[in-house]
């Protein structure tokens, strides 16, 4: 048999779908609500993975932190020489990083630097200045980048932040100080520093409240070949209050912390999934006389058990394939237009910052063609199984009645 | 005219070693003449329809033998009975089994679409058939919009979209009156010179039974005598 056959075939598992509007409808709205619901966290998760990828490159090679009874407090400048000292470590240099505010309710990140140490280092975070600005300076004080987040804050207070501008921070005493932005950087990690100013330690001190010789951590970057576990471990063993962490555990945190949510999405969706397969097999089996009577007269009338099959297995890949576009096409709308209400709010934390960058969001191949197998592959077992069990049974029952 | 089908000692039971087993047929030794009208009359029950459904090969007997032009066909593979049955049966069935939403033109349409038959060949091929049988008035008409007459005229029509050499017909008169009933055995009758058609029926409907070249009365599953 030819293609003729086949595409007569597709004619009237077509005709059938327009027949049967009802179980049509209800099969592509349940399909397109559980496909829409993947996709937009998918799209949200794949996003933050993405992110999280960017700020952890931006990142140090190991932080260091110190423990005292379990619990992180500051850590004494005299560590430098200690860290530096130990095989494999290039730089280490000390950071001060907090959060504040600057009246407007929104909480904010100060990270302290070594303007030196920092500066040395290419694709740090904060060093990619824009056109007209430039970096930090050793001898800079009160002086600042900021992030784009920091100017789109501003905007929406109509006040425009570029190089030059001052910047009044309130400082955990209370005190204001006024800051002026001398670049703005640009980043690909938009959770982490999009809303970062990054200034030198004494100033961030300042800010935060710490005590001169008194850091948060230490950002280490390791030679060149270096193995960051071995090093890792060196500091470890060497200096009992540490808590280090690498590239890797600070990574593998980020992702546990949005991949759990995501986590969570999905399993809401198997179970909405769930419901759509047992709807589809339940409307399959529920006309099971009326589907069996129409399989009989199938074969009563030369139509094979493959070609009974072959039209219901069409009629569910036409189904779920238009349910699951326009589920994915609904969850990009959601997404990248609307900006995911509510279930951005859940993945990322309400007190995040999030303003003109947008989510993180992405869609990838992979991630399209997952969306798509797993919302038509269930729905074609939930009706080919049932649709099966009819094609089996003898066309005879189109005579006898039954 | 010779043989185009023969049974041998056929036998069909339903529930095999049940507490509800049921013989339909019990030992059916019958001969269909090509060209013919056959007919397997008796009252409800008597094993009739499932006659004719093993006859059609919509089922295998569970015993016996069934020739259709000397090939013993009781233990086939379903996948070569639906052969058979695509290119050398048509049905006309008691319950019509129309499909309501669809037109007179797209249910005599449906054999067609399990073959390699265009489209387009396909609906001028029904509209021929159609109007063959007295339908030109109402080829795009829903089954739903037809009267009991027409919609057996579809089914018949249907049942000839192959041009299959032998027909089957179960009560074909059980939804309409008796001057449609002639109406429509004359139109079989016209088929059966025409076309060189085996008409093989199932009714206890004296009218039918008349109108037949050889009739089988069966009662509880056996075939009781050969008129004709």
């Amino acid at each position: 048999m030819g293609l003729q056959k086949h595409s007569n075939l597709a004619s009237y598992a077509i005709g059938n779908i327009l027949k049967y509007r009802t179980r049509s409808t209800a099969m592509i709205v349940a399909l397109i609500f559980s496909t829409f619901l993947l996709g937009s966290a998918e799209f949200l998760r794949e996003g933050v993975m993405m992110d999280i990828a960017a700020s952890v490159d931006e990142g140090p090679d190991i932080v260091v932190q110190r423990l005292v009874g379990g619990r992180q407090v500051e850590v004494h400048s005299s560590w430098r020489e200690n860290l530096s000292s130990i095989t494999g470590v290039r730089i280490a240099t000390p950071r001060a990083w907090g959060y504040f505010d600057i009246g407007t309710g929104n909480l904010l990140t100060i990270m302290g630097i070594n303007a030196t140490d920092y500066g040395n280092i290419v694709g740090a975070t904060g060093t990619e200045i824009l056109p007209g600005g430039r970096f930090l300076e050793q001898t800079d004080r009160y002086r600042i980048v900021v992030g784009q987040g920091i100017i789109d804050l501003m905007s929406t207070a109509r006040v425009s932040i570029s190089a030059g501008s001052i910047l009044s921070i309130i400082a955990q005493n209370g005190s204001l100080i006024e800051f002026e932005v001398v670049g703005i950087f640009d980043t690909d990690a938009k959770i982490y520093s999009y809303d970062m100013i990054v200034t030198d330690l004494k100033s961030a001190q300042e800010v935060l409240g710490l005590e001169d010789e008194a850091y948060t951590d230490f950002a280490i970057w390791t030679d060149y070949g270096a193995n960051l576990n071995d090093v890792a471990f060196r500091i470890d063993t060497q200096m009992p209050e540490t808590r280090v962490l690498t590239r890797d555990a600070m990574d593998d945190i980020m992702m546990k912390t949005y991949g759990g949510r995501a986590g969570i999405i999905a399993l809401i969706w198997v179970v909405v999934l769930m419901t759509v397969v047992l709807l589809t097999f339940t409307v399959s089996s529920a006309g099971s006389d009326e589907a069996r009577r129409e399989v009989g007269l199938l074969k009563a009338l030369g139509f094979d058990t493959v070609d009974v099959l072959e039209i219901r297995m069409i009629e569910s890949l036409i189904l779920s394939l238009l349910g699951a576009s326009f589920g994915m096409s609904f969850a990009i709308i959601f997404d990248f237009y609307l900006g995911a209400p509510i279930l951005s709010g859940y993945m990322l934390g309400w007190s995040i910052l999030l303003l003109n960058a947008g989510l993180p969001l992405a869609i990838s191949g992979p991630t399209i063609f997952i969306l798509y197998a797993v919302a038509i592959v269930p729905i074609l077992v939930g009706t080919v199984v049932p649709a099966w069990r009819n094609a089996i049974t003898e066309p005879d029952i189109v005579l006898r009645g039954v | 005219m010779g043989c185009a089908i023969r049974t041998e000692g056929l036998w069909k039971s339903y529930g095999i070693g049940g507490p509800r087993q049921v013989d339909a047929v019990k030992e059916a030794s019958v001969e269909i003449e090509s060209g013919k009208v056959t007919a397997f009359g008796g009252p409800s029950g008597s094993g009739k329809t499932t006659m004719l459904s093993m006859i059609g090969l919509l089922t295998k007997p569970t015993r016996g033998q069934l020739f259709h032009e000397h090939e013993e066909l009781s233990t086939v593979s379903e996948v070569y009975r639906t052969k058979i049955r695509r290119e050398r049966i048509g049905f006309v069935f008691q319950a019509q089994y129309l499909i309501p939403q669809l037109t007179a033109v797209e249910n005599v349409v449906l054999p067609s679409m399990c073959t390699d038959t265009s489209p387009r060949d396909a609906e001028a091929l029904a509209r021929k058939r159609l109007i063959e049988l007295g339908m030109e008035h109402r080829l795009d008409f829903r089954v739903a919009e037809l009267s009991g007459g027409e919609a057996q005229r579809v089914s018949i029509a249907r049942s000839m979209m192959n041009s299959p050499e032998i027909l089957i017909a179960d009560e074909p008169s059980s939804s309409i009156d008796e001057a449609l009933t002639k109406d429509l055995l004359s139109q079989l009758r016209k088929m059966v010179k025409e076309e060189k058609l085996t008409i093989i029926v199932a009714s206890h409907d004296p009218v039918v039974l008349n109108w037949a070249d050889k009739v089988y009365q069966m009662r509880s599953g056996k075939i009781l005598e050969e008129t004709g």
